[in-house]
């Protein structure tokens, strides 16, 4: 790695976005529109004008260096920063033409829409059929053989209904990672979101149960929108339709992951996809 | 329903993708006539969320408020109960050594110096006692040995105070009368503080008093140095040991130094136990009003004063009494704000924690 | 290096620790004594007419009253003081983490923590016992109810101090996955955290119930006491702390008998709470060490 990078040049993201599209992601509509987004933790900036469109029915990765404000972007999507105090974002995010930064728009409508999956599987300390059931409760009225059939369609969509139907009432906390971590997907898929958040999905476990959330991604793809962080090159080049590169609280190239990872049109992007930084 | 059953049949994982699709499109999906309905039910929920969650946060905070009354309610209480005594005689009250029901003059010296006095004695013997035991549970013992001996130590500090009381009155009194002789002959001799220990043994007395005080926060004051000497960072004494430092050296010039505040907060706790204790003390300390200056000699204290006379206390003598609670609530407030801020301010200087 | 001074250092050393070994066993001695004899004179007086006489037969009397009274008065301070203690912890831990407010609330209850117990019971002498006898015409003064809220203010601060920290220790994720489904805060609180940290908060309630069930300086101006079995609430109220502090007062040496009895059983109570606790508080260590 070079000791000092200098002052970075960032050729603008914006500029390449609408022209050359590259092959697969151009008929695709954005599902979500990132203008000029700002973020500050207290005094500190950590985005920096980041614009961007996340198109439907992609799986688009974001990669970058730690700190580089990749997970910070995808927490400003169903606004889950909010929770804490001092964290301020500002610009706009647009989902289907609507700003979900604006305070009229219903948090839980938004959370509805855009499901979350977090780094650490985080099982609720309840039984695996009442972690699918409790966020439905909350959103419909269902009466008991509908809860059921949605509790067991998502937990098939994840791909763990098989590994689960005879223990639906045992805690979910009994489970192994892997199964966790497809049990929160399971979770947030029962809403019926249209857009999942996945935040390094499968940073904390195996080989294996990574290969099964990986596959599992590639065929939630066909209903969803999907939006994931990761630190692992190869896992975006393997699972993303669409790539983008931070560093240092911009955004610095977004194109298809091909052509990202095979002819980056920025310096810094090509650093860090060869590994000479990062 | 019959979309969602579809979609568990052909959305199951490995078949063809236009099976889901389909499924997708007539069980889930929202048409753009359904969403303006979905929205509007959103926003009446959200509406509903935020005023449920507005009554819930209130109704914690009202509950986390009441802690706040009752400590006002306890200071206020007491003070409006004895205010005939504490507004009539104002600092008098202080500086009287009188306690008299018959002529009505109330005095709180006697109660507030055997307070003091067997708090004191209990910290000199409880402090050094608990390090030791600290020391020998963490650093000396076989391994085997520390966890039942650890746990044992915090069982101990469980026992209500009444058993000590108890093992005070029956046991310890008459084995203190049968000690007492030989302390006036040895200790009484010393100059200055030979003093402290002349008197008829009676068994009963400050001294005695102090003592029970010690071995009932002694288990307590222990547990605590306890938990804080085993939370020292092993690194930091394996360093030290690989100086040459020997295990006293490392517990008393890095153990010590590094868990100071946690175990001078652990002490003051205990002091702040020993000068409210009630009924540990009440049986031994021999209920006399007089001053005197040898700790073999029968004394009060304040919280054992309340219990002996308060039920049969009326007029001025009942709001002398509510007055001496509250001074004692005062008291007690003012060492664990004490240990409070200087905890606050080691903690600053050493940049620990 | 001097060879004398290594030798002076190997001595204190020794001595040191020599001294922490007796100070250990003085320690235990001490205790092992009166634990002991609270088993030995316990154990002698321990009959059958404890558990189903009442103490107004004096020499020939139990402690049924008693027994009963405190069970009543222990579990009515606990259905006071644990739905308030939760709550107010939970404030605590989820709305005023480091806010100065519940820094302050937090410096409070430790005071309050180790507040005297007398000056506790005083307070609910006043603040209660005095407005029910003067709202009653006398009829109603000392109380179950009193005695109970006294015991309550015993065991809050110890069920607000679990809950908090109980709280903190549920990672920040469990939370941030639940809001990120849309929820409210209030049923997240609810149904998840209070449930992840639910074995921590029943350590905390073992813990207050141990505390408050050896109390007697609260109860003696609150609950008073009383001779004769009651179950009426508004009725003075006898308990097994107070009526051992009233027979050990006496001279006659069978009241002594009851009163030894009465404090074996009280801290075999004390003893199987805190021993049940620990099972508690290894079973949560072990769930959030998964």
């Amino acid at each position: 790695m070079s000791s000092d990078p200098g002052p970075i040049r960032i050729e603008l993201a914006r500029s390449r976005q609408g022209v050359a599209p590259a092959a697969g992601a151009a008929a695709a509509p954005a599902k979500f529109a990132v203008r000029g987004l700002d973020f500050h933790y207290g005094d500190t900036q950590v985005l920096h004008e980041v614009s961007l469109d996340i198109p439907l029915h992609r799986v688009t990765a974001i990669i970058g260096p730690s700190g580089c404000g990749k997970s910070t972007l995808l927490r400003v999507l169903n606004r889950i920063y909010s929770i804490y105090p001092r964290l301020r974002a500002s610009g706009e995010v647009l989902l289907d033409g609507e700003n979900v930064l604006d305070r009229a728009y219903a948090l839980n409508r938004l959370r509805s829409k855009v499901g979350m999956v977090f780094q650490k599987p985080v099982p609720f300390p309840l039984s695996i059929h009442d972690n699918i059931a409790w966020g439905i409760r909350h959103h419909e009225r269902l009466s008991r053989p509908e809860l059921q059939a949605r509790v067991e369609q998502a937990l098939r969509r994840a791909a763990l209904w098989d590994e689960v139907k005879d223990k639906l009432q045992r805690s979910a906390l009994g489970l192994s990672g892997g199964q966790q971590q497809r049990l929160c997907i399971a979770r947030a898929i029962a809403l019926r979101p249209e857009v999942l958040l996945l935040d390094e999905p499968t940073s904390a476990l195996d080989p294996v149960a990574t290969a099964r959330i990986e596959q599992l991604i590639e065929e939630l793809k066909g209903d969803y929108t999907l939006v994931m962080v990761t630190h692992n090159m190869q896992q975006a080049a393997r699972v993303s339709d669409r790539t983008a590169f931070m560093y240092m609280g911009r955004l610095v190239e977004v194109d298809a992951t091909e052509t990202i990872f095979t002819s980056p049109s920025n310096r810094h992007t090509e650093d860090y996809i060869t590994g000479r930084f990062g | 329903m019959s979309g969602d059953r579809a979609n568990m049949r052909y959305g199951h994982r490995g078949d063809p993708v236009p099976g889901r699709r389909v499924a997708r499109a007539d069980g889930a999906a929202s048409p753009p006539a359904a969403s303006a309905v979905a929205t509007c039910s959103h926003e009446r929920r959200a509406r509903a969320d935020t005023r449920n969650d507005r009554w819930f946060r209130g109704l914690l905070q009202a509950c986390a408020l009441l802690v706040l009354a009752v400590l006002l309610g306890a200071a206020l209480s007491t003070a409006w109960g004895g205010r005939e005594v504490l507004l009539g005689q104002g600092w008098r009250f202080l500086g009287s050594a009188q306690w008299d029901p018959v002529t009505n003059n109330y005095g709180a010296l006697a109660p507030v110096f055997g307070t003091l006095v067997t708090s004191l004695i209990a910290l000199l013997l409880a402090v050094p006692l608990a390090f030791g035991i600290a020391l020998f549970l963490t650093r000396t013992a076989p391994p085997w040995l520390r966890g039942p001996l650890g746990t044992a130590v915090e069982l101990l500090a469980s026992i209500p105070s009444i058993i000590y009381g108890m093992w005070g009155l029956f046991a310890f009194v008459p084995f203190m009368a049968r000690v007492e002789p030989w302390l006036s002959a040895s200790l009484g001799r010393l100059p200055l503080i030979g003093c402290w220990f002349q008197g008829p043994p009676l068994g009963l007395g400050l001294l005695t008093a102090g003592i029970v005080l010690a071995v009932m926060i002694l288990p307590f004051i222990s547990a605590v140095m306890r938990e804080v000497f085993q939370a020292v960072p092993a690194q930091l004494i394996e360093a030290a040991h690989a100086l040459g430092a020997t295990t006293w050296e490392v517990a008393w010039q890095i153990v010590l130094p590094y868990t100071r505040a946690a175990v001078i907060g652990g002490i003051f706790l205990g002091l702040g136990r020993a000068l409210g204790e009630t009924m540990a003390v009440t049986f031994v300390l021999g209920n006399s009003y007089a001053i005197s200056g040898s700790l073999l000699m029968p004394g009060t204290s304040i919280a054992s004063s309340i219990a002996n006379e308060f039920n049969e206390a009326v007029g001025t003598h009942r709001s002398a009494l509510l007055a001496l609670a509250f001074l004692l609530f005062v008291v007690t407030f003012a060492v664990l704000l004490a240990a409070r801020l200087l905890l606050r301010r080691m903690t600053r200087r050493e940049g620990l924690r | 290096m001097s060879a004398t001074l290594q030798l002076r250092r190997r001595m204190v050393n020794a001595l040191a620790l020599a001294l922490g070994a007796c100070a250990t066993a003085l320690g235990l001695a001490l205790l092992g004594w009166i634990l002991w004899l609270t088993l030995r004179q316990g154990l002698a007086a321990l009959d059958w007419r404890l558990f189903t006489q009442v103490s107004a037969d004096g020499e020939q009397g139990g402690l049924s009253n008693a027994i009963v009274g405190s069970l009543i008065m222990d579990l009515g301070a606990l259905a006071i003081c644990v739905p308030v203690g939760v709550a107010a912890g939970t404030f605590l831990a989820e709305y005023a983490p480091r806010s100065r407010f519940g820094a302050s609330v937090r410096f409070l209850n430790d005071i309050l923590l180790s507040a005297p117990s007398i000056v506790l019971g005083l307070f609910v002498y006043v603040a209660v016992v005095l407005p029910m006898s003067r709202l009653s015409g006398g009829a109603v003064s000392f109380s179950g109810v009193a005695g109970s809220i006294a015991l309550a203010l015993i065991g809050l601060p110890v069920i607000v101090r679990t809950t908090d920290q109980m709280l903190q220790l549920v990672p920040a994720t469990l939370r941030e996955a639940a809001l990120s489904l849309g929820v409210p805060q209030w049923k997240l609180t609810v149904h998840v955290l209070l449930r992840a940290a639910a074995s921590g908060i029943v350590t905390g309630v073992l813990l207050a119930l141990a505390r408050l069930a050896g109390e007697t300086a609260p109860l003696l101006f609150t609950a008073f006491g009383n001779n004769f079995m009651t179950l009426h609430p508004l009725h003075k109220m006898g308990s097994v702390p107070v009526t051992i502090y009233q027979y050990a007062n006496d001279p006659s040496p069978a009241l002594h008998a009851i009163a030894w009895a009465g404090a074996l059983l009280i801290t075999l109570f004390v003893l199987a709470l805190s021993v049940t606790m620990r099972v508690f508080t290894h079973r949560h260590r072990r769930m959030h060490e998964q």
